[in-house]
């Protein structure tokens, strides 16, 4: 077909097509979505067991802090990155909030060594949290697929390596609040493993299901 | 003071009243961008023959349409357009390294022997307008397929684009296609 022909027809089958709000907004609305879902969580626990399962020492309070802030910039990168033009560096702020995250856990580490004399690590297996994480990141993750999916597939590797990330970080705060854990450095190996791991599998699939829209006649 | 505006700014413009739809003003930007699009890829991609390069180029202007909500119309647009045809790029040039892994280059070998009895009936048809009336009997979305992949030689991509079939069922269509003109063709050489 001669690109002439093609641009005949294109111009023929143009439609409205309204522009994308801006990244931040569209992380803004999942956002909202994702808080919901910790809430929501956070409400049953709470009708179920009249309480949540954990005691809000100041560094579990930085701890999850940070695993939002990495999971809201994971998001806005996501969503930043299906958009041409942009920065080609959207990563680096969200491997700074999960570096972050990996930092206050190996302090929290430090500071279970220092008061129980063992870090914990073979005491606690964390398979229930592997789980609710997968299950919970699914819930939550959804939405972000369905939006970066109206964009352009540019990268998307890396896309769905952070749409990963992003909804894996509310997912470890939906898990830590509903199971109690007694060492941090668990945490850290099964969350940081479950995180890992699936963004690793999305970032190696990320290409079949983030695909460049087909042109419909 | 009339003056003309700056292309891009231009081409801004036109891109914003292609996102409401105005289909003179799309046609429009496609026109004045394609040429654009294509020194980007030949400076590029010096490795790309001519149909190669213009396939690129296709394939931009694909991803163009595809993707046209995601320009917003407070920015210029030559960085949307070059982020497109950068990444479009990459992907053929992807595509190339695997094709050049896979195939081996050989010599033009011949496919039949040149003796007549070793032809087949098939390779030396010569009734063009048998051919043509049963082309024209086929039922219309196997006539389509025959059309685009057989007479006008699009790739199943591009016949996919334009047709919006998927490429599985403009495949069965083409091999029933295949049959049916194998078949009428059959029984008029035999009348």
């Amino acid at each position: 077909m001669r690109t002439d022909e093609l641009i005949d027809r294109l111009g023929r089958e143009v439609t409205v097509a309204q522009p994308l709000p801006a990244p931040g907004i569209r992380t803004a609305m999942w956002t909202v979505w994702a808080v919901s879902f910790l809430v929501v969580v956070a409400v049953m626990m709470f009708a179920v067991m009249s309480s949540i399962a954990v005691t809000a020492t100041p560094l579990y309070l930085v701890q999850q802090s940070v695993a939002l802030v990495t999971g809201i910039m994971a998001a806005h990168a996501a969503l930043a990155s299906v958009i041409p033009g942009t920065n080609n560096r959207v990563w680096v702020l969200p491997a700074i909030g999960a570096a972050v995250w990996c930092v206050s856990l190996l302090w929290g580490g430090a500071v279970d060594l220092q008061a129980s004399g063992t870090l914990g690590v073979t005491r606690q297996s964390d398979w229930p949290c592997v789980v609710s994480m997968t299950v919970g990141g699914l819930v939550v993750g959804a939405p972000l697929i369905w939006m970066l999916r109206r964009g352009a597939p540019l990268t998307p590797g890396l896309t769905a390596c952070l749409a990963a990330l992003a909804a894996l970080s509310f997912a470890n705060i939906e898990a830590c609040l509903t199971r109690p854990h007694a060492f941090a450095l668990t945490v850290l190996l099964w969350h940081g493993g479950t995180v890992a791991a699936v963004a690793a599998i999305c970032a190696l699939t990320g290409r079949r299901w983030l695909r460049w829209p087909a042109l419909r006649a | 003071m009339d003056e003309s505006p700056a292309p891009d700014e231009h081409l801004a413009r036109l891109m914003a009243r292609a996102q409401q739809g105005d289909s003179n003003a799309y046609v429009t930007l496609l026109r004045a961008i394609t040429p654009r699009v294509r020194q980007l890829v030949r400076a590029r991609r010096g490795f790309l023959g001519e149909s190669d390069v213009e396939d690129v180029v296709q394939e931009v202007l694909l991803s163009v349409h595809a993707v046209r909500a995601t320009y917003d119309p407070a920015r210029p647009l030559m960085p949307w357009l070059s982020a497109i045809v950068r990444h479009r790029l990459a992907d053929a040039g992807r595509r190339h390294v695997r094709q050049g892994a896979h195939e081996m280059g050989v010599d033009d070998l011949d496919v039949t022997f040149q003796a007549p009895p070793a032809n087949s009936r098939e390779e030396t048809f010569g009734d063009s307008d048998a051919l043509a009336q049963a082309i024209q009997a086929l039922p219309p979305g196997q006539r389509q397929a025959v059309e685009l992949l057989k007479l006008r030689e699009l790739s199943l991509k591009e016949a996919s684009a334009l047709t919006g079939m998927s490429i599985g069922a403009l495949k069965i269509a083409t091999h029933r296609a295949i049959a049916t003109l194998r078949r009428a063709l059959r029984a008029s050489d035999e009348r």
